[in-house]
C-alpha cells in the first residue's frame, strides 16, 4: 500500500490514543469471555445444588462487575479508535482541499466537479471507515476468535473441532457475498447514476419536451430507467438479503451440532452440564467475529482503494506553476507586452482538432494607458484576459511584464500585481462583505465603502435590511445580475494593484449606472494599466487604445476616432448601439 | 405562487414525524397490499420460529441432557438433606436391567424403576451409562433433528420475506417516482425557473431513495423487531412469571436510555450532517469559483476557513462517538445486569425447585434475543427521521399546483393513454392574434407591452429588436409557457386559454437558439420517441433537414449515442438536428429563434436551406437576430423595450426612415 503515506501522519499523531485503544479493546475481548465462565460455573453449581443463595448473588454482581467494566473499556477504546479514524478523515479531507486548490485552470475544466465532490466525501469516509471499523473489527475478530476457541478447546477438544466445522463457511461466505455485494452495489450506484441523468436531462430540457409534446416519451424513459435501476437493486437484494439468514443459519448448524454431540457428551458425564451451556455461549462469541472477518477485509479493501483514488489527486501537478528560478522585480509599473501569441484549448476529444482561441496576437500596453477590446461574441476576448494573470498559459509566443516573461515571475507575485474582474462574478455562499472582502477581520472599513461606493453599489447595499451582512445565498442566489457584477467590481476595486483588468464590466447593470462605473475606472487611468473588455462600445470610448478580435485576431486597432474613420466593425457597432439607445 | 418567478428558498420543513405522512402514503402500497400481508405473515412465523429456538434447547436439557427435576421433591422428604437430583432408570427394559444390576449399590430400585443420584451417574462406565440413557441419547438426536428443521425453515422463510419485502418496497417507490417526475413535468414553466433543476432531480432520486428505507426498514422494525420483543416477553412470562417479572425490572431503564440517546444520537447525526453538507458547498464553490480565490489570492484564507468548518465537522463527529460510546455499553450492562437477576433470582428457584435448569438455559438465551434489537432502536431511529423528511420534501412538490391555468380540461398533465384528437382539437392553423398583451415576470417589471399583431396562415412573421426587448417573451407566450400579465393570445379567433395545451403545441414546432440534446442516439433526438416514423419518412427529413452529411460521419450514422450536453458535435449541427426534429412532428407553425452564435459559413448555409425547405408553405415567426433574415418576411415587428415601435414589410419600412431603416443603414 504506497498510498499509505497520506494517513501515516495523522496515525502517528494519535499513536498514544491507537495504542490505548487496542490495549482496551483488548481488555474489553477478555472481560467478555468471562461471562460465559460465570454462567458455567453457576450452572454446573446449580445442576448438583452445591450452591446457596450468596453464592449466587455474588455470581450475580461478578457478572454486572464485569460488564461494568466492559462498559467503560468499551466507552474508551471507542474513543480512542474511531476518535483516530475521524481524526486520519479530517487530515486528510484538509490536505486534499488544499490540493485541489493550487490545482490550475485546464485541470478543473478536464474534471468534473460531481467526481472531485465524491472524492472529497465518499472516498474519504471509505478511508475513515476502514481506519476505525477496519481496526476495530480485526482486531476484535483476531482476538475475541482465538480467545473463543482456545475456551472451548478447554471444554472439549473433540467437540470443538465439529462445532467448527461450519466456520470457515461463514468465513468464506462473508468473503464471497461481500465480494459479490460490492459489485452488485456499483452496478446499482451506475444504475442510480443513470437515472438521476435522465432525469435531470429531461427537467433540463423541460422546454423542448413541452413545445413538442413529448411528456409521454419522457414519462416513459423514466419508466425504463427507473425499472433498470429497480432490478439492480432487486438483484442486490437477492445476495444482501440471503446473506445474513445464510449466516444465521451456519451458525444455527453448529449451535445443532453443540446441541446434539455436546448433549451426547453431557449426557454421557464426559463433558458437565455447565460446560455445555457455556460453550453454547461461546459459539455465540465467535460467530461476530467470522462474520467481521469477511466483511472487515472488503471494508479495508474498499479503503485502500478509496485512498489510491485520493493519491492520484494529491499526485496531480499544477499545470501552470512557479518557475523553478524565479525572477523577483522589485518594483512593478505595470506596462504588458503580448509577443506573437497563440492559444488554443484542448480538444475535447481526439478526432476534433483544437482552432486556435487566439492567434498571433502582438500588444504594447505601457504603463497607465487604457486598452480597449471589442469583438463579436467567441472571437477570444476573455481569453486573452486570462492569459494575462496565467489562468492559462499561453500556446506559443510570450506575455511580458515590464519586459519579463511572466512565466519567470512568480506565480503569487505575478497575482499580487494584478485586479481582475472576471465576466462571471463568482459569488459564494456567505454574506456581501465576505464575498467582497474574502476575509471580515483584516479589511479596513473606510476602504471597503469607498471600493463599494465606486462600484455604484453602496446604495443597493444600504436597502438590505442587514446591510454588509446580508447572506447572498449560494452563488449569489438573492442578488440580481447586475448587483453581482458590482460586487466582483468592488472585490477588484478593493484590491490596489497596477494592472486592472476587467471582463464586460457594465454587461448587466443599467445605462446610467454603467456611466458611473465607467467614469471610476476612467478615474484611475494614467495611475493604473487598465484593459477592458465591453460590448457597449460607448464604454471603450476613452481608451488609449482599442482593439477588435474577430476569430482570435486582431483586425482593427486605433483610438476611438480612428476607428470610427476606419468605418468598419467598430464603427457599425457603435452607431449601431447608438440607435438603440436614441429609440430606448 | 403565481407572481413569483424568482427564486425562492425552499420552506421551511416542519416537525419529520407525522401520521399524516404515513397516511398519504398508504395509497401508495394499496396494488401491493397482498405482498406486504403475505411479508407480515411470514415475519410472524419467523419470529416464532426465532423464539422456539431457545426453547427447544430448554426442552433438551430438561428432558434429556440434565433431567430428574420430579424426582428432587421425594427424596427431599425422604432423606431431608440437600437437594440431589436423582437419575430414574426404566427396569423393564432388559439393557437397563442389566446395566442396574451391574452397580446394585449405586441403584435404589423401586418397582419397575431403579433411582441414582444424578453425581453417582458419573461412577458407571461410559459404555453402561450410553446403556442406560439410551432414551435421552436418542432424545437428543430427535430434538436436534427438530431444532435443524426449524432452523432451515427459517433460513428460506427469512429470504423469501426479504425478497418479498424489497420488492414491494421498491415498487412502491417505482409508481411514487413516476408519480412524481408527471407531476414535476406537468407543472408550468414558471416553476422550473425558481427550481434549481437539481433539486427537483433529487427530490426524484435521493429522496424517493431515503423513503424506500422507510418501507423497509420500519417495516421490518414495527413488525419484526417489535414483534420479538413482545414474543420474548411472553415466552418467559409464560416459563416463569416470577422470574420473568424480576428481569423486567431492567425495562424501564432500557426505555429511558433509548429516549434520551435517540434525542441525543439524532441532535448529533443532525450536526454532523449540516456541517458536511457545509463542507460539501465550500468545497463545490471552491472548485467552482477557484479563478476568482486563485486570481485574489486567497487560497490560504479559503484554507484556513475551511479547515475551521472541517474541525467543526471532527467535533461533531466526536460527540456522534461519544453518545454511541455511551448508549451502547449502557445497553449491555443492563442486557448484563438482566442476565445477573437470571442467574441469582432465577438459580434461587432453581433451588427452590419452582422452575427447572434448563427454563433457565431458556431464560439466559431469551435475555440475549431482548436486547439485539434495542441495540438497533439507534440507527432505524435516525433512518426513519430522513425518510421523514424526505417524504415530507416530496409530498410538498406533489401539492404544488402550479400548471398553466386552463378552462378546457387536464390539458397539461400527459395523459398517458396518448392523444386523443377530440373536440379540444383547434384544426389547422389559420389566423394567430395577439390583442393587447402584457406580459412581466416580476411584478412590476413589464417585459410586454401592450403587444398586438396577427399572422396569417402561410405567412412568416420576423420580429426584430435589441436583446432584451422582449422577442423571446413573446414566442413562450404564443407556445404557452407563461400566461400573458393582461391580454389575449386567440388562435383561429379562440383564445388559447379555452382549449388544451398539448392541442396547441401540437401544432407548433420550436427550433430554439440552443437545442436541447438528450444523450441518446441522434435518431432519438430527432424523432422524440415517436415510433411511428417509417425508415423512409425519415430518411426524408434527413434529407429535407440537410443532417445526411453530418450524419454519416459519426462511428454510429444515426444510432451514434449524443455525449452529455452534445458535446461531440458542433454548435451547427445541433441546429440541424433542431430543425429535423421541427421536420418530424409535422406542425403547421414554425417559431424559429435564430442562433446568435457563429457558425462556419458553410454549416450556416446548410442551416439556411434547411430552415427555408422548413418554412415552405407553413406559417412561421422568426426571432431574428440578422437583418438579411427579416427581409424575405411577410411582415417585420419592430420591438424596443418590450413595445412595438414599427411595423411593415421591408419596403414599408424602409420607407418611414426609422428604427429599422437606421438598423439596416448599419448593417448594410
Amino acid at each position: 500500500m504506497k498510498s499509505l503515506y497520506l494517513i501515516k501522519p495523522y496515525l502517528s499523531e494519535r499513536r498514544l490514543f491507537i495504542v490505548l485503544g487496542l490495549i482496551f479493546l483488548i481488555t474489553v475481548d477478555f472481560l467478555q469471555l468471562f461471562i460465559p465462565r460465570i454462567i458455567k460455573w453457576a450452572i454446573d453449581d446449580l445442576t448438583g445444588y452445591r450452591i446457596d443463595k450468596i453464592s449466587l448473588l455474588i455470581y450475580a454482581l461478578y457478572i454486572v462487575g464485569i460488564s461494568v467494566l466492559i462498559g467503560i473499556f468499551r466507552y474508551l477504546w471507542r474513543r480512542c479508535l474511531m476518535g483516530t479514524s475521524r481524526r486520519v478523515e479530517e487530515g486528510l479531507r484538509n490536505r486534499l482541499f488544499a490540493h485541489v486548490q493550487t490545482l490550475s485552470a485546464p485541470y478543473f475544466d478536464k474534471a468534473k466537479t460531481g467526481d472531485l465532490m465524491a472524492h472529497a466525501t465518499n472516498d474519504i469516509q471509505n478511508v475513515r471507515m476502514a481506519t476505525g471499523m477496519g481496526i476495530v473489527a480485526l482486531t476484535d475478530a483476531v482476538v475475541l476468535g482465538t480467545a473463543a476457541v482456545g475456551f472451548m478447546v478447554y471444554i472439549n477438544v473433540k467437540l470443538t473441532l465439529f462445532v467448527l466445522i461450519p466456520m470457515p463457511l461463514i468465513v468464506f461466505g462473508a468473503r464471497f457475498f461481500s465480494k459479490k455485494m460490492h459489485r452488485g452495489y456499483h452496478e446499482v450506484q451506475g444504475a442510480f447514476s443513470e437515472l438521476t441523468e435522465v432525469v435531470r436531462e429531461r427537467f433540463a430540457g423541460i422546454r423542448m419536451i413541452k413545445a413538442y409534446n413529448r411528456e409521454q416519451e419522457a414519462s416513459s424513459k423514466i419508466e425504463t430507467v427507473s425499472k433498470d435501476y429497480i432490478g439492480k437493486n432487486l438483484a442486490l437484494v437477492r445476495i444482501t438479503g440471503s446473506f445474513s439468514p445464510m449466516m444465521i443459519l451456519f451458525s444455527n448448524i453448529s449451535l445443532a451440532i453443540v446441541l446434539f454431540l455436546g448433549g451426547r457428551q453431557t449426557i454421557t458425564f464426559t463433558i458437565t452440564p455447565g460446560d455445555f451451556v457455556a460453550f453454547i455461549a461461546y459459539l455465540g462469541l465467535l460467530t461476530w467475529p467470522m462474520m467481521a472477518t469477511g466483511w472487515v477485509t472488503n471494508l479495508i479493501q474498499r479503503g485502500k482503494a478509496s485512498l489510491n483514488r485520493i493519491d492520484r489527486i494529491i499526485k496531480e501537478k499544477p499545470t501552470i506553476d512557479d518557475p523553478a528560478d524565479p525572477v523577483w522585480p522589485d518594483h512593478v509599473s505595470g506596462s504588458i507586452g503580448f509577443e506573437s501569441v497563440t492559444f488554443s484549448y484542448r480538444p475535447f476529444d481526439r478526432s476534433s482538432v483544437a482552432a486556435p482561441v487566439l492567434d498571433g496576437i502582438d500588444l504594447e500596453i505601457k504603463h497607465g494607458n487604457v486598452l480597449g477590446i471589442v469583438g463579436p461574441p467567441g472571437s477570444g476576448k476573455s481569453t486573452l484576459l486570462s492569459l494575462i494573470p496565467r489562468i492559462f498559459d499561453v500556446g506559443g509566443g510570450c506575455i511580458t511584464m515590464d519586459s519579463i516573461d511572466i512565466r519567470k515571475i512568480q506565480l503569487a507575485h505575478l497575482r499580487s500585481m494584478i485586479s481582475y474582474m472576471p465576466q462571471e462574478p463568482f459569488l459564494f455562499a456567505g454574506t456581501i462583505r465576505e464575498n467582497i472582502t474574502f476575509d471580515s477581520r483584516k479589511t479596513n472599513e473606510s476602504q471597503l465603502i469607498q471600493a463599494v461606493e465606486r462600484a455604484s453599489l453602496l446604495d443597493a447595499i444600504n436597502t438590505f435590511p442587514n446591510g454588509f451582512e446580508t447572506i447572498v445565498g449560494e452563488k449569489g442566489i438573492v442578488l440580481s445580475g447586475g448587483q453581482k457584477q458590482r460586487v466582483g467590481l468592488a472585490r477588484m476595486l478593493l484590491k490596489d494593484a497596477p494592472v486592472m483588468i476587467l471582463d464586460d464590466p457594465i454587461s448587466q447593470v443599467d445605462l446610467k449606472t454603467g456611466e458611473t462605473i465607467i467614469d471610476t475606472i476612467r478615474a484611475m487611468a494614467g495611475e493604473k494599466t487598465i484593459i477592458i473588455v465591453s460590448h457597449r462600445l460607448s464604454a471603450l470610448r476613452f481608451a488609449d487604445r482599442i482593439i477588435a478580435l474577430d476569430h482570435g485576431r486582431i483586425f482593427e486597432s486605433g483610438t476611438h476616432a480612428e476607428l470610427m474613420a476606419n468605418n468598419q466593425y467598430y464603427a457599425k457597432t457603435f452607431r449601431l448601439q447608438e440607435v438603440e439607445e436614441e429609440y430606448a | 405562487m403565481h407572481s413569483d418567478y424568482g427564486y425562492s428558498e425552499e420552506k421551511q420543513l416542519g416537525k419529520p414525524y407525522d401520521v399524516k405522512l404515513l397516511r398519504r402514503l398508504y395509497p401508495y402500497t394499496k396494488p401491493y397490499k397482498l405482498l406486504f400481508l403475505c411479508s407480515i405473515v411470514l415475519v410472524v412465523f419467523i419470529t416464532l420460529m426465532d423464539l422456539s429456538l431457545p426453547y427447544v434447547t430448554k426442552i433438551a436439557i430438561d428432558r434429556y441432557i440434565v433431567p430428574g427435576r420430579e424426582s428432587i421433591k421425594k427424596n427431599k422428604a425422604v432423606h431431608a438433606e440437600v437437594d440431589v437430583r436423582v437419575f430414574k432408570a426404566d427396569m423393564t427394559d432388559p439393557d437397563i436391567q442389566r446395566v442396574v444390576r451391574k452397580y446394585p449399590d449405586l441403584f435404589k430400585i423401586q418397582g419397575a424403576s431403579a433411582q441414582i443420584y444424578f453425581r453417582n451417574l458419573v461412577k458407571l462406565n461410559k459404555k453402561d451409562l450410553a446403556i442406560l440413557r439410551k432414551h435421552d441419547l436418542s432424545g437428543v438426536t430427535w430434538i436436534t433433528a427438530l431444532f435443524l428443521t426449524l432452523v432451515i425453515f427459517s433460513f428460506v422463510f427469512d429470504i423469501v420475506q426479504v425478497l418479498i419485502m424489497e420488492y414491494a418496497g421498491q415498487m412502491v417507490m417505482h409508481d411514487l417516482r413516476l408519480r412524481l417526475f408527471d407531476h414535476i413535468q406537468s407543472l408550468s414553466i414558471s416553476f422550473f425557473t425558481h427550481n434549481p433543476v437539481g433539486r427537483l432531480v433529487t427530490r426524484v432520486t435521493n429522496d424517493i431513495q431515503n423513503m424506500y428505507e422507510l418501507f423497509t426498514s420500519v417495516i421490518a422494525f414495527v413488525f419484526k423487531d417489535l414483534f420479538l420483543l413482545v414474543g420474548i416477553a411472553g415466552v418467559l412470562i409464560s416459563i416463569n412469571l416470577k422470574l420473568a417479572l424480576a428481569c423486567f425490572t431492567v425495562i424501564p431503564i432500557v426505555l429511558y436510555a433509548s429516549v434520551h440517546f435517540s434525542s441525543q444520537a439524532r441532535a448529533a447525526y443532525r450536526i454532523l450532517r449540516i456541517k458536511i453538507a457545509e463542507i460539501n458547498t465550500r468545497f463545490s464553490e471552491t472548485i467552482g469559483g477557484i479563478k476568482v480565490i486563485q486570481l485574489f489570492l486567497k487560497e490560504t484564507q479559503n484554507y484556513l476557513s475551511f479547515k475551521k468548518l472541517n474541525r467543526e465537522h471532527y467535533l461533531a463527529g466526536m460527540r456522534q462517538i461519544h453518545v454511541f460510546a455511551i448508549f451502547m455499553p449502557v445497553i449491555e450492562i443492563l442486557g448484563a445486569t438482566a442476565i445477573a437477576i437470571v442467574i441469582f433470582y432465577g438459580g434461587g428457584s432453581v433451588l427452590a425447585g419452582t422452575i427447572s435448569l434448563g427454563a433457565l438455559v431458556a431464560f439466559l438465551s431469551y435475555m440475549k434475543m431482548f436486547f439485539r434489537p434495542i441495540r438497533d432502536i439507534a440507527e432505524k431511529y435516525n433512518i426513519l427521521q430522513n425518510a421523514m423528511a424526505s417524504a415530507e420534501r416530496i409530498f410538498l412538490i406533489l401539492d404544488s399546483t402550479e400548471t398553466i391555468q386552463h378552462v378546457g380540461r387536464d390539458i397539461d398533465r400527459p395523459s398517458l393513454s396518448g392523444l386523443k384528437p377530440s373536440d379540444t382539437d383547434w384544426g389547422s392553423i389559420s389566423e394567430i392574434s395577439l390583442e393587447n398583451v402584457f406580459f412581466e415576470y416580476i411584478r412590476n417589471e413589464p417585459v410586454l407591452k401592450n403587444i398586438s399583431f396577427r399572422i396569417k396562415a402561410g405567412e412568416t412573421l420576423a420580429i426584430v429588436g435589441p436583446t432584451g426587448s422582449g422577442k423571446t417573451t413573446i414566442v413562450n407566450l404564443i407556445i404557452r409557457f407563461y400566461e400573458p400579465t393582461e391580454g389575449r393570445i386567440l388562435l383561429n379567433g379562440v383564445d388559447i386559454k379555452k382549449r388544451g395545451v398539448r392541442e396547441l403545441r401540437s401544432k407548433m414546432a420550436l427550433v430554439m437558439q440552443d437545442p436541447f440534446l438528450f444523450s441518446e442516439t441522434v435518431r432519438e433526438n430527432i424523432t422524440l420517441g415517436r415510433d411511428n416514423i417509417s425508415a423512409a419518412v425519415f430518411q426524408q427529413i434527413l434529407k429535407d433537414s440537410n443532417c445526411q452529411t453530418f450524419i454519416d460521419r459519426l462511428p454510429d450514422g444515426v444510432h451514434t449515442v449524443l455525449s452529455e450536453g452534445g458535446a461531440s458535435i458542433s454548435s451547427g449541427e445541433r441546429q440541424l438536428i433542431s430543425i429535423a426534429r421541427a421536420f418530424a412532428s409535422h406542425p403547421d407553425l414554425i417559431i424559429l429563434d435564430e442562433a446568435t452564435s457563429y457558425i462556419d459559413s458553410e454549416t450556416e448555409q446548410k442551416i439556411q436551406e434547411a430552415l427555408a425547405k422548413l418554412m415552405a408553405n407553413r406559417t412561421s415567426i422568426i426571432v431574428a437576430h440578422r437583418l438579411s433574415t427579416a427581409r424575405e418576411a411577410d411582415r417585420i415587428i419592430v420591438l424596443n423595450r418590450g413595445q412595438i415601435i414599427e411595423t411593415g414589410n421591408h419596403a414599408e419600412l424602409m420607407q418611414i426612415q426609422g428604427f429599422y431603416y437606421r438598423l439596416n443603414q448599419l448593417q448594410g
